[in-house]
């Protein structure tokens, strides 16, 4: 019945309020796209539209669908993406979430410096970027969410617009909140691509807290820094959640290896207490973060960071302790386009566009209606084809999308057209087997859309 | 947790007793609009999710006057069959060992989700199992749809069908805040309030189980839309309270008060603590006689029993003969 490989389908009604450009990633999820609004009030307005693939078969709407929306639905903050509108494909009962585009994202940004610019960011930038992730990190954990997969391609920025140079973090797939979970959270398979994986969880603690978050953050300041992972281990692949060696090894050689005195828990984290691959026999004494990241020990940018980088979660700063720290204090101070600095004189990076397939449609496949124009001026040479896009060499854990795919942004809450303000006033359903030529008038009348309360019933009528 | 005052629970889904009303007349209206015009009322919802409205049934010489046998159920009936359900589902999750927190999810769930449409529209039991899916969703607590059917012996895919239908009633708002935790944490405070020793340990527990049973009750009724979870966990600890006698419960509210900057007064306070008691107390099942009854006639508004239907219906009358006092109609 519902037939999902039709290319050439008579489209869901809410999609007709998009002009669709193209496919900007790819994850297990699914697929994001870059869309334009067609209604007067916004016209032009870029979103992007993540597609949530059907989950397993028999398991209903995806759980990680389900889990990004519920959190996104009581969530807002300038630094956290905004969920802007849920559309619904009845066909395959999958989602489409709706952000404001956002251009950029450290994963992209963090690339053209150290492949095109050969030229580290500069500081104005390090700095406002780094601020504006603790701000909207700070913003989540005392909401008591962790989101549990930060990395650079996760963290958006604001291209060219009011919203400029503003930092969003994306992908809430994994995060979760965390009062009294029901069962422990490691049962959720792994979490935190390995790179950017706190070491209580790689030595296989059981319950964590926001302080994996933070170390997450660390790493990306660091590689904000130096333009490189700064723990680039390579990942063990195997089920359920292996013991991850190289990556601790990576960490103890730049951070020395742990010791009881300087984190005491560490004593009852499984791999640790276990000596898994004699772990506790790999010796290195010299920590040497600050010739790695290029700072003197004294700076204060290097105070922060070593706090971020603490071993023990307990002892590690706190998003919001870090947002008082003396380095953001200093001169030059954060800003909200951290994209562009306020002093003249700076030199400014133009940063690229995403590059977008425009040989996809909402269904994944290739080949979709007339190709559309790429963003202005933007850099079709990044026409991935499929492969291509999945390809980078990130190190992803088991359920995760893929790195770079998560173009949700948001920003302000104007409502789209139509959107009002309750969520997916277009989830109409489509309509399934049914001849081409049926148009959507037709399919409006074929079927309720099940509307928000109050919605009238309209037209009775049977499908056949 | 996420933050309740800024939650999507506090905003848009506390509502006055007045809303209320409006709400279940609003959704009762267009199942009686739906009746007149198709002779039945429940929507379909298909493998995909999608819905449609009964065949009009124009065709049928007699429909006119079967039509005018039907009749709708009204506001208080169609409240019987949602408590009936609403008790049902705590049974159904009590025999999974389900954590509190799911039923409670769930309950919260099948209920907004009723604000949304009538018992006549959408079949309360299919809706009620989907609350239960959904809430080990979000809860984290995944069962499989299957597992969930093999239980209570009921085609799975039911829920599946149904699933789509319940989170886009609910707005996607699927984060929500039952009273269960805040007994805990008011306990704690009680705890510090009273400087209790090892023996009034003993004593706060005792409270503490007793007002978690208490909101057992409120849960079945109305309350969940028209009070704030706090709120709903005081009236349950006063209550509690006043059988364990463990402290003054004005001083412990006031102290509450001093500490939260709340902007509730203490006799605002009261009010809503008086308010859910008479909930409660008002509180009432229908008996087995009413329920058969308004069953009969919940059937005939889903034209389920109708002869001619049988293929379109199949799934659903196994639902029927299980059912056994339901007879056929149409005689």
């Amino acid at each position: 019945m519902g037939d999902g490989n039709r290319s050439n389908s008579n489209k869901p009604e809410w999609l007709l309020q998009y002009d669709l450009i193209g496919k900007i990633g790819e994850g297990t999820y699914g697929l994001v796209f870059l869309a334009r609004i067609k209604s007067p009030t916004n016209r032009g307005k870029s979103i992007a539209i993540k597609k949530f693939k059907q989950s397993k078969d028999g398991d209903g709407v995806s759980p990680t669908a389900i889990r990004e929306i519920m959190l996104l639905r009581e969530i807002t903050h300038e630094n956290v993406v905004k969920l802007v509108n849920v559309h619904i494909n009845h066909t395959d009962m999958s989602l489409y979430l709706a952000f404001d585009y956002a251009e950029h994202d450290l994963y992209e940004i963090i690339r053209h410096h150290r492949d095109k610019v050969n030229q580290s960011i500069n500081q104005y930038t390090v700095k406002s970027l780094l601020w504006q992730l603790l701000n909207g990190l700070n913003y989540l954990h005392s909401n008591w969410i962790i989101h549990r997969d930060l990395k650079p391609s996760n963290i958006l920025v604001m291209g060219d617009g009011e919203e400029h140079g503003v930092v969003k973090i994306a992908d809430f797939g994994l995060a979760r909140i965390y009062q009294a979970p029901l069962k422990p959270l490691s049962e959720n398979g792994v979490v935190v691509t390995i790179w950017y994986r706190a070491p209580e969880l790689l030595l296989g603690a059981k319950h964590y807290t926001s302080a994996v978050d933070m170390w997450a953050v660390g790493c990306i300041f660091a590689e904000l820094l130096t333009l490189k992972p700064l723990f680039q281990g390579a990942e063990v692949k195997a089920t359920p959640n292996p013991f991850q060696l190289d990556q601790l090894d990576k960490i103890f050689k730049v951070l020395g290896h742990p010791t009881l005195e300087k984190w005491p828990s560490l004593a009852n984290l499984p791999h640790w207490q276990q000596d898994s691959q004699h772990i506790q026999g790999h010796k290195y004494d010299n920590a040497n973060l600050y010739s790695v990241v290029h700072l003197s020990p004294k700076s204060p940018a290097y105070d922060l960071l070593s706090k971020m980088l603490e071993y023990d979660p307990r002892r590690r700063i706190t998003a919001a302790q870090a947002l008082e720290h003396e380095y953001f204090k200093m001169e030059p101070q954060p800003g909200r386009n951290a994209l562009v600095p306020c002093t003249p004189g700076e030199a400014f990076v133009n940063y690229p566009t995403r590059p977008v397939d425009t040989t996809t449609d909402f269904e994944g496949t290739t080949n979709m209606q007339q190709s559309q124009q790429v963003p202005s001026g933007a850099a079709i040479a990044g026409n991935m084809p499929g492969g291509h896009v999945s390809n980078r060499s990130v190190p992803r854990p088991m359920n995760v999308g893929m790195q770079r795919m998560h173009q949700l942004q948001a920003y302000n809450l104007t409502s789209q057209a139509g959107m009002g303000g309750g969520i997916n006033p277009g989830g109409i359903p489509m309509q399934r087997g049914v001849p081409q030529q049926a148009h959507q008038q037709q399919q409006l009348r074929r079927k309720d859309q099940m509307g928000m309360p109050g919605y009238p019933p309209q037209q009775k009528s049977r499908r056949m | 947790m996420a933050d309740f005052m800024t939650s999507t629970h506090r905003a848009k889904w506390i509502f006055s007793p007045q809303k209320l009303v409006e709400k279940y007349e609003a959704a009762n209206q267009r199942a009686r609009q739906t009746l007149e015009k198709c002779g039945a009322t429940l929507m379909e919802v298909d493998v995909d999710g999608s819905l449609s409205y009964p065949e009009p049934q124009t065709t049928a010489n007699d429909s006119a006057e079967k039509h005018s046998r039907i009749k709708p159920l009204s506001i208080e009936e169609e409240q019987c069959i949602k408590v009936f359900y609403e008790n049902k589902l705590q049974e159904v999750c009590k025999n999974f060992h389900f954590p509190h927190k799911i039923q409670a999810t769930a309950l919260i769930f099948f209920k907004r989700f009723y604000l949304q449409w009538s018992v006549m529209e959408h079949q309360p039991k299919n809706i009620m199992l989907t609350c239960i899916y959904a809430a080990c969703k979000i809860e984290e607590n995944h069962v499989s749809a299957e597992e969930l059917g093999k239980g209570i012996s009921q085609d799975h895919q039911m829920i599946l069908n149904n699933e789509m239908i319940v989170y886009q009633s609910l707005e996607f708002d699927l984060i929500v805040y039952a009273p269960y935790r805040s007994v805990v944490g008011f306990t704690d405070y009680m705890k510090e309030f009273c400087n209790a020793g090892e023996d009034e340990l003993q004593t706060l527990k005792a409270l503490q189980n007793t007002a978690t049973l208490e909101i057992d009750k409120m849960m079945l009724t109305d309350g969940p839309l028209l009070f704030p979870p706090g709120q709903m966990a005081l009236a349950g600890l006063r209550t509690s309270n006043a059988l364990h006698n463990v402290v003054d419960f004005d001083s412990f509210l006031s102290r509450i008060l001093s500490h939260q900057n709340s902007m509730h007064t203490m006799a605002e306070l009261q009010e809503s603590l008086d308010a859910i008691d008479s909930w409660v107390r008002k509180y009432r099942s229908p008996s087995e006689k009413e329920l058969k009854h308004i069953n009969r006639k919940l059937k005939s508004c889903w034209g389920l029993s109708s002869h001619d239907e049988g293929k379109k219906r199949e799934k659903k009358s196994k639902h029927k003969s299980k059912k056994s006092s339901n007879e056929a109609q149409n005689t």
